[in-house]
Protein backbone atom coordinates (compact mmCIF):
# COMPACT_ATOMS: atom_id res chain seq x y z
CA UNK A 1 0.00 0.00 0.00
CA UNK A 2 0.95 3.56 -0.60
CA UNK A 3 1.31 5.89 2.41
CA UNK A 4 -1.61 7.81 1.08
CA UNK A 5 -3.65 4.84 1.00
CA UNK A 6 -3.07 3.25 4.25
CA UNK A 7 -4.63 6.33 6.03
CA UNK A 8 -8.31 5.03 6.05
CA UNK A 9 -7.24 1.20 6.47
CA UNK A 10 -5.04 2.19 9.98
CA UNK A 11 -8.04 4.34 10.76
CA UNK A 12 -10.74 2.05 10.31
CA UNK A 13 -8.75 -1.29 11.68
CA UNK A 14 -6.21 0.53 14.18
CA UNK A 15 -2.76 0.66 13.77
CA UNK A 16 -2.33 -3.18 14.90
CA UNK A 17 -4.50 -4.55 13.19
CA UNK A 18 -2.82 -2.93 10.15
CA UNK A 19 0.52 -3.75 11.19
CA UNK A 20 -0.51 -7.78 10.60
CA UNK A 21 -1.90 -6.90 6.97
CA UNK A 22 0.65 -4.94 5.59
CA UNK A 23 4.17 -5.22 5.05
CA UNK A 24 5.59 -2.86 3.48
CA UNK A 25 3.81 1.03 2.72
CA UNK A 26 5.30 2.94 -0.13
CA UNK A 27 6.14 6.96 -0.48
CA UNK A 28 7.38 9.59 -2.82
CA UNK A 29 8.11 12.93 -3.81
CA UNK A 30 8.97 14.92 -6.51
CA UNK A 31 10.11 18.19 -6.20
CA UNK A 32 13.32 20.96 -6.55
CA UNK A 33 16.25 19.16 -4.95
CA UNK A 34 18.99 21.93 -5.85
CA UNK A 35 21.85 19.81 -4.22
CA UNK A 36 21.60 17.08 -7.10
CA UNK A 37 24.14 16.21 -9.78
CA UNK A 38 26.18 13.89 -11.63
CA UNK A 39 29.52 12.11 -11.83
CA UNK A 40 30.57 11.32 -15.58
CA UNK A 41 33.38 9.45 -16.90
CA UNK A 42 33.74 10.36 -20.22
CA UNK A 43 36.86 7.51 -21.37
CA UNK A 44 40.10 8.66 -22.70
CA UNK A 45 41.08 10.13 -26.30
CA UNK A 46 43.91 9.78 -28.60
CA UNK A 47 46.33 11.14 -27.34
CA UNK A 48 44.73 11.66 -23.92
CA UNK A 49 43.78 14.69 -21.86
CA UNK A 50 44.10 15.70 -18.41
CA UNK A 51 40.98 17.47 -18.11
CA UNK A 52 41.30 20.05 -16.22
CA UNK A 53 38.43 22.74 -17.22
CA UNK A 54 35.41 21.01 -19.13
CA UNK A 55 32.27 21.94 -20.47
CA UNK A 56 28.69 20.27 -21.33
CA UNK A 57 26.61 22.03 -24.06
CA UNK A 58 28.50 24.96 -22.65
CA UNK A 59 27.89 24.41 -18.87
CA UNK A 60 30.52 24.28 -16.63
CA UNK A 61 31.56 20.99 -15.03
CA UNK A 62 33.81 20.32 -12.14
CA UNK A 63 36.85 18.81 -12.71
CA UNK A 64 38.95 18.86 -10.08
CA UNK A 65 39.54 15.20 -9.63
CA UNK A 66 40.75 12.36 -12.07
CA UNK A 67 41.76 13.15 -15.59
CA UNK A 68 38.19 12.50 -17.49
CA UNK A 69 36.04 12.05 -14.18
CA UNK A 70 33.54 15.18 -14.05
CA UNK A 71 31.14 16.27 -11.58
CA UNK A 72 27.94 17.94 -13.23
CA UNK A 73 26.12 19.65 -11.00
CA UNK A 74 21.94 20.61 -11.32
CA UNK A 75 22.54 24.78 -10.28
CA UNK A 76 25.40 25.36 -12.46
CA UNK A 77 24.45 27.97 -15.26
CA UNK A 78 25.49 28.03 -18.65
CA UNK A 79 28.38 30.20 -19.12
CA UNK A 80 26.92 33.90 -20.90
CA UNK A 81 23.07 32.50 -20.95
CA UNK A 82 20.88 34.42 -18.17
CA UNK A 83 19.93 31.43 -17.05
CA UNK A 84 18.40 29.57 -19.41
CA UNK A 85 20.07 26.45 -19.58
CA UNK A 86 22.23 24.65 -16.96
CA UNK A 87 23.51 21.44 -15.36
CA UNK A 88 20.13 20.29 -14.91
CA UNK A 89 19.23 20.28 -18.29
CA UNK A 90 22.16 18.46 -19.19
CA UNK A 91 21.19 15.73 -16.98
CA UNK A 92 17.71 15.99 -18.50
CA UNK A 93 18.90 15.74 -21.94
CA UNK A 94 21.37 13.51 -21.45
CA UNK A 95 18.53 11.22 -20.05
CA UNK A 96 16.27 11.97 -23.59
CA UNK A 97 19.22 10.42 -25.00
CA UNK A 98 20.02 13.90 -27.11
CA UNK A 99 23.63 14.44 -28.33
CA UNK A 100 25.33 16.79 -26.12
CA UNK A 101 29.12 19.03 -27.41
CA UNK A 102 31.55 18.22 -24.99
CA UNK A 103 34.61 20.72 -24.37
CA UNK A 104 37.65 20.36 -22.11
CA UNK A 105 41.16 22.70 -21.98
CA UNK A 106 44.34 21.73 -19.89
CA UNK A 107 47.58 22.50 -19.77
CA UNK A 108 49.32 19.23 -20.95
CA UNK A 109 51.68 17.10 -18.98
CA UNK A 110 54.06 14.20 -20.42
CA UNK A 111 51.53 11.56 -20.00
CA UNK A 112 48.20 13.61 -20.82
CA UNK A 113 49.75 15.72 -23.98
CA UNK A 114 46.01 17.01 -25.47
CA UNK A 115 45.61 20.13 -24.47
CA UNK A 116 41.99 20.61 -25.78
CA UNK A 117 39.05 18.62 -27.51
CA UNK A 118 35.97 19.46 -28.75
CA UNK A 119 33.95 16.45 -29.55
CA UNK A 120 30.42 15.05 -29.15
CA UNK A 121 29.13 12.40 -26.17
CA UNK A 122 25.70 10.73 -25.80
CA UNK A 123 24.65 8.85 -22.03
CA UNK A 124 25.38 6.01 -23.77
CA UNK A 125 29.01 7.06 -24.52
CA UNK A 126 29.72 6.93 -21.05
CA UNK A 127 31.90 4.37 -19.24
CA UNK A 128 29.79 6.25 -15.91
CA UNK A 129 27.05 7.95 -15.12
CA UNK A 130 25.59 8.40 -11.92
CA UNK A 131 23.33 11.26 -10.40
CA UNK A 132 24.44 11.64 -6.72
CA UNK A 133 22.84 14.23 -4.94
CA UNK A 134 24.49 15.54 -1.46
CA UNK A 135 20.78 16.07 0.01
CA UNK A 136 17.38 15.05 -1.21
CA UNK A 137 14.14 14.40 0.04
CA UNK A 138 14.17 16.88 2.74
CA UNK A 139 11.68 16.24 5.97
CA UNK A 140 9.70 19.21 6.02
CA UNK A 141 10.38 21.95 4.43
CA UNK A 142 9.24 25.95 4.91
CA UNK A 143 6.51 28.19 3.22
CA UNK A 144 7.61 31.23 1.78
CA UNK A 145 5.53 34.34 1.44
CA UNK A 146 6.54 38.16 1.13
CA UNK A 147 5.82 40.87 3.30
CA UNK A 148 7.00 43.73 0.51
CA UNK A 149 5.75 45.56 -1.61
CA UNK A 150 7.40 44.23 -4.89
CA UNK A 151 7.36 40.83 -6.29
CA UNK A 152 10.59 38.49 -4.58
CA UNK A 153 12.06 35.81 -7.14
CA UNK A 154 13.10 33.07 -4.78
CA UNK A 155 14.08 29.09 -5.08
CA UNK A 156 10.35 29.20 -3.61
CA UNK A 157 9.06 30.37 -7.12
CA UNK A 158 7.38 33.56 -7.70
CA UNK A 159 5.90 35.52 -4.59
CA UNK A 160 3.43 38.04 -4.95
CA UNK A 161 3.34 41.61 -2.98
CA UNK A 162 1.78 41.64 0.24
CA UNK A 163 1.23 38.22 1.35
CA UNK A 164 -0.15 37.68 -2.44
CA UNK A 165 0.79 34.29 -2.41
CA UNK A 166 2.25 31.20 -0.37
CA UNK A 167 4.10 28.56 -1.71
CA UNK A 168 5.51 25.13 -0.03
CA UNK A 169 7.15 22.14 -1.07
CA UNK A 170 6.86 18.47 -0.02
CA UNK A 171 5.00 16.00 -0.43
CA UNK A 172 3.23 15.99 3.08
CA UNK A 173 1.96 12.92 4.27
CA UNK A 174 3.43 11.03 0.83
CA UNK A 175 6.67 12.41 1.73
CA UNK A 176 9.85 8.80 2.22
CA UNK A 177 10.90 11.10 5.52
CA UNK A 178 7.82 11.96 6.98
CA UNK A 179 6.66 8.61 7.02
CA UNK A 180 9.60 7.49 8.72
CA UNK A 181 10.49 10.17 11.20
CA UNK A 182 13.26 9.02 12.95
CA UNK A 183 14.61 6.84 10.04
CA UNK A 184 14.06 3.57 11.86
CA UNK A 185 14.37 2.03 8.66
CA UNK A 186 16.25 4.57 6.33
CA UNK A 187 19.15 4.04 6.40
CA UNK A 188 22.92 3.91 4.46
CA UNK A 189 22.43 1.66 1.92
CA UNK A 190 18.32 1.35 1.37
CA UNK A 191 17.72 0.54 -1.87
CA UNK A 192 15.16 3.43 -3.21
CA UNK A 193 13.18 4.61 -6.25
CA UNK A 194 15.40 7.16 -7.64
CA UNK A 195 14.35 9.30 -11.03
CA UNK A 196 12.71 6.08 -12.59
CA UNK A 197 15.54 3.81 -11.39
CA UNK A 198 17.01 2.09 -8.83
CA UNK A 199 19.13 3.90 -6.36
CA UNK A 200 20.42 3.88 -3.24
CA UNK A 201 21.25 6.34 0.40
CA UNK A 202 24.50 6.60 0.19
CA UNK A 203 25.00 9.55 3.31
CA UNK A 204 23.14 11.28 5.48
CA UNK A 205 22.35 14.37 3.85
CA UNK A 206 23.96 17.59 4.19
CA UNK A 207 22.55 20.04 7.04
CA UNK A 208 20.71 16.96 8.53
CA UNK A 209 19.71 17.79 11.57
CA UNK A 210 17.01 15.77 14.48
CA UNK A 211 16.74 18.84 16.75
CA UNK A 212 13.54 20.51 15.09
CA UNK A 213 10.24 20.84 17.30
CA UNK A 214 8.01 17.63 16.80
CA UNK A 215 4.28 17.85 16.56
CA UNK A 216 2.42 14.74 16.17
CA UNK A 217 5.76 12.41 15.57
CA UNK A 218 7.13 14.58 13.04
CA UNK A 219 9.44 17.39 12.55
CA UNK A 220 8.09 20.92 12.24
CA UNK A 221 11.58 22.18 10.04
CA UNK A 222 13.27 21.37 8.05
CA UNK A 223 15.07 18.47 9.73
CA UNK A 224 16.04 15.17 8.09
CA UNK A 225 17.44 14.72 4.35
CA UNK A 226 19.48 12.08 2.23
CA UNK A 227 22.24 11.76 0.24
CA UNK A 228 21.29 9.25 -3.20
CA UNK A 229 22.60 7.78 -5.40
CA UNK A 230 21.41 6.03 -8.28
CA UNK A 231 22.49 4.92 -12.43
CA UNK A 232 21.92 8.23 -14.28
CA UNK A 233 21.63 5.41 -17.54
CA UNK A 234 18.57 3.82 -15.85
CA UNK A 235 16.60 7.02 -15.50
CA UNK A 236 13.66 8.41 -16.76
CA UNK A 237 12.95 12.30 -17.70
CA UNK A 238 9.92 11.50 -16.56
CA UNK A 239 11.01 11.42 -12.84
CA UNK A 240 14.08 13.70 -13.65
CA UNK A 241 13.13 17.37 -14.90
CA UNK A 242 14.81 20.35 -15.38
CA UNK A 243 13.75 23.62 -13.86
CA UNK A 244 14.14 26.91 -14.40
CA UNK A 245 13.09 29.50 -11.40
CA UNK A 246 12.99 32.21 -12.93
CA UNK A 247 14.94 35.20 -11.74
CA UNK A 248 16.82 32.88 -9.18
CA UNK A 249 18.38 30.00 -11.44
CA UNK A 250 18.39 26.31 -12.27
CA UNK A 251 17.57 23.50 -10.27
CA UNK A 252 16.53 19.99 -11.18
CA UNK A 253 13.39 18.39 -9.75
CA UNK A 254 13.99 15.01 -8.16
CA UNK A 255 11.63 11.39 -8.45
CA UNK A 256 11.96 9.33 -4.98
CA UNK A 257 10.53 7.24 -3.51
CA UNK A 258 11.77 5.19 -0.19
CA UNK A 259 9.61 1.39 0.51
CA UNK A 260 9.07 1.45 4.76
CA UNK A 261 9.08 -2.19 6.35
CA UNK A 262 6.38 -2.01 8.77
CA UNK A 263 8.35 -3.63 11.75
CA UNK A 264 5.72 -2.96 14.08
CA UNK A 265 2.91 -1.24 15.17
CA UNK A 266 4.87 2.12 15.79
CA UNK A 267 5.93 2.41 12.42
CA UNK A 268 2.40 1.63 11.09
CA UNK A 269 1.26 4.56 13.03
CA UNK A 270 4.18 6.92 11.22
CA UNK A 271 3.30 5.80 8.05
CA UNK A 272 -0.30 6.65 8.69
CA UNK A 273 -0.17 10.34 9.36
CA UNK A 274 -1.97 12.74 7.90
CA UNK A 275 -1.96 16.19 5.86
CA UNK A 276 -4.05 17.52 8.92
CA UNK A 277 -1.27 16.52 11.18
CA UNK A 278 1.63 18.09 9.71
CA UNK A 279 2.80 21.15 10.22
CA UNK A 280 5.33 23.70 8.38
CA UNK A 281 6.57 26.90 9.34
CA UNK A 282 5.36 30.37 7.44
CA UNK A 283 8.56 32.61 6.65
CA UNK A 284 8.86 35.95 5.19
CA UNK A 285 10.86 35.34 2.48
CA UNK A 286 11.95 39.52 2.32
CA UNK A 287 13.41 38.90 5.01
CA UNK A 288 17.08 38.23 3.71
CA UNK A 289 18.60 36.54 6.82
CA UNK A 290 19.31 32.92 7.78
CA UNK A 291 17.52 33.48 10.40
CA UNK A 292 14.07 34.43 9.62
CA UNK A 293 10.96 34.69 12.34
CA UNK A 294 8.44 31.75 12.19
CA UNK A 295 5.24 33.89 11.10
CA UNK A 296 2.77 31.09 11.70
CA UNK A 297 2.86 27.03 11.43
CA UNK A 298 0.17 25.60 8.84
CA UNK A 299 -0.75 22.09 8.08
CA UNK A 300 -0.32 20.61 4.97
CA UNK A 301 -4.00 20.05 4.41
CA UNK A 302 -4.38 23.68 5.04
CA UNK A 303 -1.89 24.32 1.96
CA UNK A 304 -3.24 21.89 0.25
CA UNK A 305 -6.76 23.60 0.37
CA UNK A 306 -5.29 26.02 -2.06
CA UNK A 307 -5.74 28.77 0.84
CA UNK A 308 -4.53 29.81 4.05
CA UNK A 309 -5.29 32.69 6.20
CA UNK A 310 -2.23 34.94 7.10
CA UNK A 311 -2.97 37.55 9.39
CA UNK A 312 -6.67 37.90 9.05
CA UNK A 313 -6.06 37.91 5.23
CA UNK A 314 -6.80 34.78 3.22
CA UNK A 315 -3.73 33.97 0.78
CA UNK A 316 -3.12 31.59 -2.38
CA UNK A 317 -0.99 28.95 -1.76
CA UNK A 318 1.00 26.99 -4.73
CA UNK A 319 2.81 23.83 -3.93
CA UNK A 320 6.42 23.64 -5.58
CA UNK A 321 6.30 19.88 -5.27
CA UNK A 322 4.16 17.86 -7.53
CA UNK A 323 1.72 15.50 -5.27
CA UNK A 324 0.73 14.11 -8.77
CA UNK A 325 4.16 12.78 -9.61
CA UNK A 326 5.01 11.75 -6.17
CA UNK A 327 1.55 9.74 -5.88
CA UNK A 328 3.02 7.58 -9.37
CA UNK A 329 6.08 7.50 -7.50
CA UNK A 330 4.71 5.70 -4.48
CA UNK A 331 2.21 3.75 -6.98
CA UNK A 332 5.17 2.73 -9.06
CA UNK A 333 6.97 1.42 -6.40
CA UNK A 334 4.00 -0.82 -5.02
CA UNK A 335 3.81 -2.10 -8.33
CA UNK A 336 7.37 -3.09 -8.30
CA UNK A 337 7.25 -4.54 -5.57
CA UNK A 338 4.50 -6.59 -5.75
CA UNK A 339 6.05 -8.12 -9.03
CA UNK A 340 9.41 -9.05 -7.38
CA UNK A 341 10.99 -6.27 -9.31
CA UNK A 342 12.37 -4.34 -6.57
CA UNK A 343 13.67 -5.72 -3.69
CA UNK A 344 13.76 -4.05 0.10
CA UNK A 345 17.31 -4.00 1.71
CA UNK A 346 18.14 -3.73 5.20
CA UNK A 347 20.47 -0.38 5.89
CA UNK A 348 23.54 -1.34 6.42
CA UNK A 349 24.24 1.12 9.02
CA UNK A 350 22.20 4.02 10.57
CA UNK A 351 21.79 7.85 9.82
CA UNK A 352 22.61 10.12 12.77
CA UNK A 353 19.91 9.61 15.89
CA UNK A 354 21.26 13.52 16.93
CA UNK A 355 22.55 15.89 15.08
CA UNK A 356 22.46 19.56 14.69
CA UNK A 357 22.79 21.72 12.07
CA UNK A 358 25.79 24.16 11.92
CA UNK A 359 25.70 27.62 10.67
CA UNK A 360 28.78 29.59 9.30
CA UNK A 361 30.22 32.31 10.96
CA UNK A 362 32.86 34.82 10.16
CA UNK A 363 35.59 34.75 11.79
CA UNK A 364 39.15 35.17 11.88
CA UNK A 365 41.92 32.38 12.31
CA UNK A 366 42.57 33.93 15.76
CA UNK A 367 39.05 34.00 16.42
CA UNK A 368 38.89 30.29 16.37
CA UNK A 369 38.27 28.30 19.76
CA UNK A 370 39.74 25.19 19.54
CA UNK B 1 -11.93 51.31 -20.33
CA UNK B 2 -9.92 47.49 -20.66
CA UNK B 3 -7.97 46.40 -23.76
CA UNK B 4 -8.66 43.10 -25.50
CA UNK B 5 -7.27 41.12 -27.86
CA UNK B 6 -9.28 38.73 -30.20
CA UNK B 7 -8.73 37.02 -33.57
CA UNK B 8 -11.82 37.33 -35.68
CA UNK B 9 -12.61 34.91 -38.49
CA UNK B 10 -15.36 35.36 -41.02
CA UNK B 11 -16.95 33.64 -44.26
CA UNK B 12 -16.74 34.83 -47.51
CA UNK B 13 -20.69 35.43 -47.06
CA UNK B 14 -19.92 38.38 -44.29
CA UNK B 15 -16.75 39.69 -45.78
CA UNK B 16 -18.44 42.67 -47.02
CA UNK B 17 -20.54 43.44 -43.72
CA UNK B 18 -19.31 46.69 -42.71
CA UNK B 19 -18.18 45.27 -39.02
CA UNK B 20 -15.49 47.72 -37.91
CA UNK B 21 -17.51 50.51 -38.75
CA UNK B 22 -20.34 48.87 -36.65
CA UNK B 23 -17.84 48.16 -33.62
CA UNK B 24 -17.09 51.69 -33.47
CA UNK B 25 -20.24 53.60 -34.04
CA UNK B 26 -22.96 51.20 -32.33
CA UNK B 27 -20.62 50.34 -29.31
CA UNK B 28 -18.17 53.14 -29.00
CA UNK B 29 -15.31 50.57 -29.54
CA UNK B 30 -11.50 51.57 -30.36
CA UNK B 31 -9.95 49.34 -32.98
CA UNK B 32 -6.79 48.68 -33.66
CA UNK B 33 -6.02 46.34 -36.31
CA UNK B 34 -3.07 44.56 -35.25
CA UNK B 35 -3.08 41.79 -38.59
CA UNK B 36 -5.71 40.98 -41.41
CA UNK B 37 -5.78 38.96 -44.67
CA UNK B 38 -8.64 37.68 -46.81
CA UNK B 39 -8.27 34.60 -49.26
CA UNK B 40 -10.72 32.30 -50.98
CA UNK B 41 -11.57 31.12 -47.56
CA UNK B 42 -12.93 34.22 -45.98
CA UNK B 43 -11.05 36.66 -43.75
CA UNK B 44 -8.85 36.51 -40.73
CA UNK B 45 -7.96 39.65 -38.40
CA UNK B 46 -6.43 40.21 -35.50
CA UNK B 47 -8.20 43.21 -33.29
CA UNK B 48 -7.49 45.16 -30.15
CA UNK B 49 -10.63 46.23 -28.63
CA UNK B 50 -10.52 49.35 -25.93
CA UNK B 51 -13.68 50.19 -24.86
CA UNK B 52 -15.65 49.77 -21.37
CA UNK B 53 -15.97 46.04 -20.40
CA UNK B 54 -19.81 45.47 -20.82
CA UNK B 55 -19.45 47.42 -24.37
CA UNK B 56 -16.71 45.49 -25.74
CA UNK B 57 -19.05 42.15 -24.31
CA UNK B 58 -21.82 43.49 -26.69
CA UNK B 59 -19.31 44.35 -29.44
CA UNK B 60 -18.27 40.85 -29.41
CA UNK B 61 -21.63 39.71 -28.99
CA UNK B 62 -22.71 41.48 -32.21
CA UNK B 63 -19.95 39.88 -34.05
CA UNK B 64 -20.84 36.62 -33.29
CA UNK B 65 -24.83 36.97 -33.93
CA UNK B 66 -23.29 38.48 -37.21
CA UNK B 67 -21.44 34.76 -37.93
CA UNK B 68 -18.04 35.75 -37.12
CA UNK B 69 -16.12 33.65 -34.89
CA UNK B 70 -14.35 35.41 -32.07
CA UNK B 71 -11.82 34.00 -30.36
CA UNK B 72 -9.50 35.66 -27.60
CA UNK B 73 -6.32 36.04 -27.52
CA UNK B 74 -6.14 33.65 -24.87
CA UNK B 75 -6.34 30.51 -27.10
CA UNK B 76 -2.46 31.58 -27.62
CA UNK B 77 -1.64 30.67 -24.04
CA UNK B 78 -0.87 26.68 -24.13
CA UNK B 79 -0.29 23.96 -21.69
CA UNK B 80 2.40 21.26 -22.67
CA UNK B 81 1.13 18.05 -21.01
CA UNK B 82 4.26 16.47 -21.23
CA UNK B 83 6.28 19.23 -19.31
CA UNK B 84 4.19 19.90 -17.39
CA UNK B 85 4.41 18.16 -13.74
CA UNK B 86 1.34 19.30 -12.03
CA UNK B 87 3.45 20.79 -9.57
CA UNK B 88 0.53 23.92 -9.08
CA UNK B 89 2.85 26.88 -8.84
CA UNK B 90 0.93 28.63 -11.33
CA UNK B 91 -2.61 28.49 -9.29
CA UNK B 92 -1.56 31.37 -6.90
CA UNK B 93 0.22 33.44 -9.19
CA UNK B 94 -3.01 33.40 -11.92
CA UNK B 95 -5.40 36.05 -11.58
CA UNK B 96 -7.99 34.46 -13.72
CA UNK B 97 -8.21 31.47 -11.97
CA UNK B 98 -7.54 29.70 -14.93
CA UNK B 99 -5.80 26.39 -13.28
CA UNK B 100 -7.25 24.00 -11.18
CA UNK B 101 -5.80 21.33 -9.27
CA UNK B 102 -8.59 18.64 -9.88
CA UNK B 103 -9.68 17.27 -6.77
CA UNK B 104 -9.18 13.38 -7.05
CA UNK B 105 -6.01 12.93 -9.23
CA UNK B 106 -4.03 16.09 -7.83
CA UNK B 107 -3.67 17.06 -12.15
CA UNK B 108 -3.68 20.46 -13.09
CA UNK B 109 -5.80 21.45 -15.38
CA UNK B 110 -5.67 24.65 -17.75
CA UNK B 111 -8.88 26.36 -17.85
CA UNK B 112 -8.41 28.09 -21.44
CA UNK B 113 -11.40 30.09 -21.41
CA UNK B 114 -10.48 31.59 -18.30
CA UNK B 115 -6.89 33.00 -19.72
CA UNK B 116 -6.83 36.85 -20.13
CA UNK B 117 -3.27 35.85 -21.33
CA UNK B 118 -1.70 38.14 -18.58
CA UNK B 119 1.91 35.95 -19.49
CA UNK B 120 1.92 36.02 -15.83
CA UNK B 121 2.46 31.99 -15.56
CA UNK B 122 5.21 31.73 -18.04
CA UNK B 123 8.12 32.76 -15.74
CA UNK B 124 6.21 31.23 -12.59
CA UNK B 125 6.37 27.60 -14.38
CA UNK B 126 9.72 26.01 -13.94
CA UNK B 127 9.54 23.07 -16.54
CA UNK B 128 8.66 25.69 -18.92
CA UNK B 129 5.49 23.79 -19.40
CA UNK B 130 3.42 27.54 -20.55
CA UNK B 131 4.04 28.84 -23.36
CA UNK B 132 2.57 32.54 -24.91
CA UNK B 133 2.97 32.24 -28.87
CA UNK B 134 1.06 35.07 -30.70
CA UNK B 135 1.96 34.27 -33.94
S1 LIG C 1 3.50 25.63 -12.96
FE1 LIG C 1 3.77 24.62 -14.95
S2 LIG C 1 4.34 22.52 -14.43
FE2 LIG C 1 3.47 23.41 -12.58
S3 LIG C 1 1.30 22.85 -12.70
FE3 LIG C 1 1.48 24.89 -13.60
S4 LIG C 1 1.71 24.47 -15.80
FE4 LIG C 1 2.13 22.54 -14.75
S1 LIG D 1 -1.58 33.93 -19.11
FE1 LIG D 1 -2.33 34.93 -17.23
S2 LIG D 1 -4.51 34.49 -17.21
FE2 LIG D 1 -3.61 33.08 -18.68
S3 LIG D 1 -3.21 31.25 -17.50
FE3 LIG D 1 -1.34 32.46 -17.45
S4 LIG D 1 -1.50 33.65 -15.57
FE4 LIG D 1 -3.55 32.88 -16.01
Amino acid sequence: MTAEEVIDLVESRGAKEAAKEVDVVTTGTFGAMCSSGAFLNFGHSEPPIKMQKVWLNGVPAYTGVAAVDAYIGATELKEEDNMHYGGAHVIEDLISGEVLSLKATSYGTDCYPRREIETSITLDMMNQAYLFNPRNAYQNYAVATNSTDRILFTYMGKLLPNYGNATFSSAGQLSPLMNDPKCRTIGIGTRIFLGGGVGYVSWEGTQFSTTAPVKNGVPTRPSRSIAVIGDLKKMSTEYIRALTLHGYGISLAVGLGVPIPILDEEMMESVAIRDEDIFAPVFDYSVQSRSRKVLTEVSYAELRSGHIELFGKDVKTSSLSSYYKARQIANELKKSIEKGTFLLSEPVQALPSEKSSKPLEIRSKEGVKI
Amino acid sequence: MTKRKFLMSFTPSIVNEPITFRMVKDFDLMLNILRAGVDERGGKLVIEIEGKPSQIKKGVGYLESSGVEVKELNEYVSKDEDRCTSCGACISICPAEAFEMLKETYKVEFHKDRCIACGLCIDVCSPNAMKLEIW
